[in-house]
């Protein structure tokens, strides 16, 4: 009867360990996607999630021409870059809400991906203060 | 409302702070005081209780496997003997066990 | 009367002290009174957190509105279920709730291992009062439920889309789940402290563990029931970090329930089971902390409150605590007993444990890697469902392979022969299985082809299982089929209450595998009278019909559906706007088919001015098997926990035949 020692256990584990924790490192930087506000927006090129309030007065359809409306930062004022947004919009879309788009800055305007509008839940746990 | 509120608070602190002294209220001076822990004696004797469980149950079970066709009967063969060696090891390391917790008791008494 | 609920914390905070205090004093000088002073204490604690609850509750009952949270959660219109279930709606409440369930379940432990567990209960007290006391003071300082103002008028009301029935019960079916993990891992604890690191505390607490196990999945079945029938995006599951808060705790317990019958039956991985506890408690707080402040950003986030720091703080105290007392107290077994095999069911355990604890830290890395990168980079890079999707892949599968292969090997060791044996019926099913599947046009997705492959596979060696027990009991008994099958399953709970949870899992996976690797999806814009087909099903835009109703205005498109040219009746899905609110809801649609388990998933997307509307449409082949498997999952968990009179008694044997004069 073959005795599985500790030892040679132990170096499989690692080494599969090891393995797994590169591979994971390697998908999460390169498969993951930045958060940013729209004041963090300016130069960037790539694909970005732009987190931000909405701001200005929407208009258009986002399943036809598509939805256009602003988008500034959470907290502090700054200047709001325009969106443009094709796809479903969630019910709790409307200004002032905490919003996530995910796409691309070009030519001044944030081109958002479809569908990838998301809208944050109003804080169920903090009190509302009305 | 307050009154209410108050007679239900002043209840429930009191009942609380009776209930968690009751032990000291019950006995205030008792023979000993001290919580029982297995000795190192003792111990060993539950270590023994355990193996001789966890024998019986692995006989138990391995039974059950070779009825139910899991194990060959040439593995059952293979198998059986250990652990049935393996049970009888475990209750015949209990008794003088018992043995000795027994006259350590009664020495003590 | 908030005064007499904030008395009643003040009251809990203290005996909790006194439980944590006075419980570790006596346990370490032996005192046998002061440790049942403190194991009273406890008990008291539950009194009081009850005292205190039922004066939240009367609060929210009369719509007290002096109170901050009742006013913040709800309001008078509000229908009394709703009302009742605000108690946990906010962050003071739930926390409440929490303190409530743990030293409810706190006393009962006690009370039942007064006799089963003699000689850890004096450390295990004061770790549940640690806990409790983190609890109460949270409650007592920093968010209490018991705050006042000038009453307004009226209160600010529930969100329209948590009045549902769903989210009354789903907290607190977490809730249970998540306490309930506090027991094993104080046991765990007080046994180390104890120096009793033997299976007593695995014995002891096993129910226990498979009970918050049982409550933990069922709440996110729950919870996932919710998603797909009000939030309407089209699924059940997004990988957001407070879903994943659920999912994590329960993967680790559900290894911990694995590997702790290989310590049951071969005295093995004394210290895994120790580390495992311990993430599953650690995961579980956690989970409470990532609900509580919105340290990363999800849809779901709460905003930014002082918690954060504190619950953090006391994970940080937990594990550093655990991590050292393992070190410190457990003792090394150099001649201890050693995997015989790597074709055993230890084997099998052991691949599964790590399989599921690779899942659970995978998961673990995608939520806090958006803070690690902040930290680092100055950023928040999140990951999302590709991710997930990849490793529930490359995991789940390989799990659900070791699923069908452990039932068919014994303990110990297999010979080849006899393996080949066991698993030539089930990997023949599978086989069959499988290519039925791909005459049927299952090979669009190869992954879901092998996943089903694999399902067909675990079920056939269950139903092999149950097969071939039954007739081993019927050749002892010579009893009927059906009643064999019933002693069969009463005197081996353990093990074919295992295999009915698992053939429910079995049952969740198809589900998934349906629902996403071979579900359609179609969006149109129609107008009334336009028809829509999408995979066997022809989707016809009726007419808009529009709803008063007591506090929305409720607009529906009415849909007439024909499958293969049979009339299958009318479909309503469209939004409402609330007035109060100002707030807009979407109202899917949904038809189930109750033969094949398929749902017609029609969302409203847009209601254009000029009459046509925007769907989107989806075919969801066997979700159903989903919700279904919720229930089989349950009925297997009960079987399982059922109690053995026996198994108890043998228990408490031990300690009376060793110690015969030590309680007179």
């Amino acid at each position: 009867m073959a005795r599985t020692g500790s030892p040679v256990r132990l170096v499989i584990a690692l080494s599969v360990a090891a393995v797994l924790a590169i591979f994971l490192l390697y998908v999460s930087v390169t498969g993951g996607t930045p958060s940013i506000q729209p004041s963090q927006l300016h130069g960037r090129t790539g694909d970005v999630a732009l987190v931000g309030k909405v701001t200005g007065s929407p208009a258009g359809d986002a399943q036809a021409g598509g939805l256009r409306f602003r988008m500034r930062d959470v907290s502090g004022a700054s200047a709001s870059i325009p969106v443009v947004y094709r796809g479903s919009v969630p019910d709790l879309f409307k200004v002032g809400r905490e919003v996530r788009v995910e796409g691309r800055l070009r030519n001044g305007v944030f081109v958002a991906k479809k569908d990838s509008l998301r809208t944050k839940c109003p804080s169920k746990y903090v009190a509302k203060r009305t | 409302m307050t009154v209410f509120a108050l007679a239900i608070g002043a209840a429930l602190a009191v009942t609380c702070v009776v209930f968690v002294g009751l032990p000291f209220l019950r006995e205030p001076d008792p023979a000993e005081d001290r919580l029982d822990e297995p000795g190192a004696l003792e111990r060993r004797a539950l270590e023994l209780a355990e193996d001789r469980d966890r024998a019986l149950a692995a006989l138990k079970e391995l039974e059950f496997d070779h009825r139910t066709g899991k194990i060959s009967d040439d593995d059952y063969r293979e198998l059986v003997g250990p652990l049935r060696a393996r049970v009888a090891e475990a209750l015949r390391a209990l008794e003088p066990q018992a043995e000795s917790t027994e006259e350590r008791v009664h020495a003590a008494s | 009367m908030p005064e007499l609920g904030r008395a009643a914390l003040a009251l809990c905070l203290g005996l909790a002290l006194y439980a944590l205090v006075a419980g570790a004093y006596a346990a370490s000088t032996r005192r046998r009174r002061l440790a049942r002073s403190a194991q009273n204490a406890l008990l008291a604690a539950f009194a009081s957190a009850g005292v205190a609850s039922i004066v939240l509750l009367g609060a929210l009952l009369r719509n007290d509105f002096s109170f901050t949270y009742v006013a913040d959660h709800t309001s008078r219109e509000l229908p009394t279920p709703y009302t009742i279930s605000a108690f946990w709606g906010g962050q003071e409440g739930s926390l409440l709730l929490w303190l409530l369930i743990l030293t409810g379940f706190s006393a009962a432990a006690v009370a039942l291992s007064r006799r089963s567990a003699p000689d850890l209960l004096p450390w295990v007290v004061p770790i549940l009062g640690l806990v409790a006391t983190f609890f109460a003071f949270m409650l007592v300082v920093v968010s209490s439920p018991f705050d006042t103002q000038v009453a307004p008028a009226d209160g600010a009301g529930l969100n329209p889309s948590l009045q549902n029935p769903y989210m009354m019960i789903h907290p607190p079916c977490l809730y249970l789940g998540y306490v309930g993990l506090t027991i094993p891992f104080a046991f765990a604890m007080g046994a180390l402290l104890s120096r009793r690191t033997d299976e007593l505390w695995i014995v002891a607490t096993r129910r226990w563990t498979l009970f918050a196990w049982t409550a933990l999945g069922i709440g996110q079945l729950l919870g996932s029931h919710w998603a797909y029938v009000e939030v309407g995006w089209g699924g059940y599951y997004a990988w957001d970090p407070v879903e994943n808060a659920a999912l994590m705790p329960w993967l680790a317990a559900t290894a911990f329930l694995h590997s702790v019958m290989i310590q049951e039956k071969r005295g093995m991985l004394k210290l895994w089971n120790m580390l495992l506890v311990v993430l599953a408690f650690c995961l579980a707080l956690f989970g409470t902390f990532l609900t509580r402040s919105g340290v990363i950003s999800s849809i779901h986030s709460f905003t930014q409150s002082p918690l954060g720091g504190w619950f953090l703080g006391f994970i940080v105290l937990i594990t550093v605590g655990s991590l050292a007392l393992i070190l410190t107290r457990l003792p090394r077994d150099p001649r201890g007993p050693r995997m015989e095999s790597l074709v055993s069911r230890e084997a099998t355990f052991l691949y599964n444990n790590l399989l599921l604890v690779a899942l659970c830290l995978t998961i673990l890395w995608g939520v806090v890697f958006p803070l690690l990168s902040e930290a680092v980079h100055g950023e928040q890079i999140t990951v999302s469902s590709p991710y997930y999707n990849f490793f529930l892949r490359v995991f789940g599968i390989p799990l659900l392979l070791l699923m069908g292969i452990g039932p068919l090997v014994a303990w110990r060791r297999a010979s080849l022969r006899s393996l080949g044996r066991s698993f030539a019926w089930p990997a023949g099913i599978a086989l069959a299985v499988g290519i039925v599947l791909l005459l049927l046009g299952a090979g669009s997705s190869w992954i879901g082809l092998l996943a089903y492959t694999f399902c067909a596979f675990v079920l056939g060696s269950i139903g092999y299982e149950f097969v071939r027990g039954t007739r081993a009991r019927r050749a002892l008994t010579n009893g009927n089929w059906l009643a064999s099958f019933a002693e069969l399953i009463g005197r081996n709970r353990r093990r074919y209450g295992g295999y009915i949870v698992h053939a429910a899992i079995v049952l969740l996976a198809i589900g998934i595998v349906g629902s996403s690797a071979y579900d359609t999806v179609r969006e149109r814009t129609l107008a009334p009278g336009q028809t829509m087909a999408i995979s066997h099903y022809a989707v016809t835009y009726d007419r808009l019909v529009r709803r008063n109703g007591p506090n929305a205005n409720e607009f529906r498109a009415v849909l007439d559906v024909k499958k293969k040219g049979r009339n299958l009746g009318t479909l309503e899905s469209g939004k409402n706007f609330y007035r109060a609110e100002q707030q807009s809801s979407n109202e899917v649609g949904i038809r189930s088919d109750p033969l094949t388990g398929e749902d017609l998933y029609v969302i409203t997307d847009q209601i254009n001015p000029n009459g046509t509307i925007a769907f989107k449409i989806l075919v969801k082949p066997l979700v159903n098997l989903i919700w279904l498997s919720g229930l089989i999952f349950l009925i297997g968990s009960l079987v399982v926990l059922w109690p053995n009179a026996a198994e108890q008694r043998r228990l408490a044997l031990r300690y009376r035949e060793l110690r015969p004069l030590a309680r007179a």
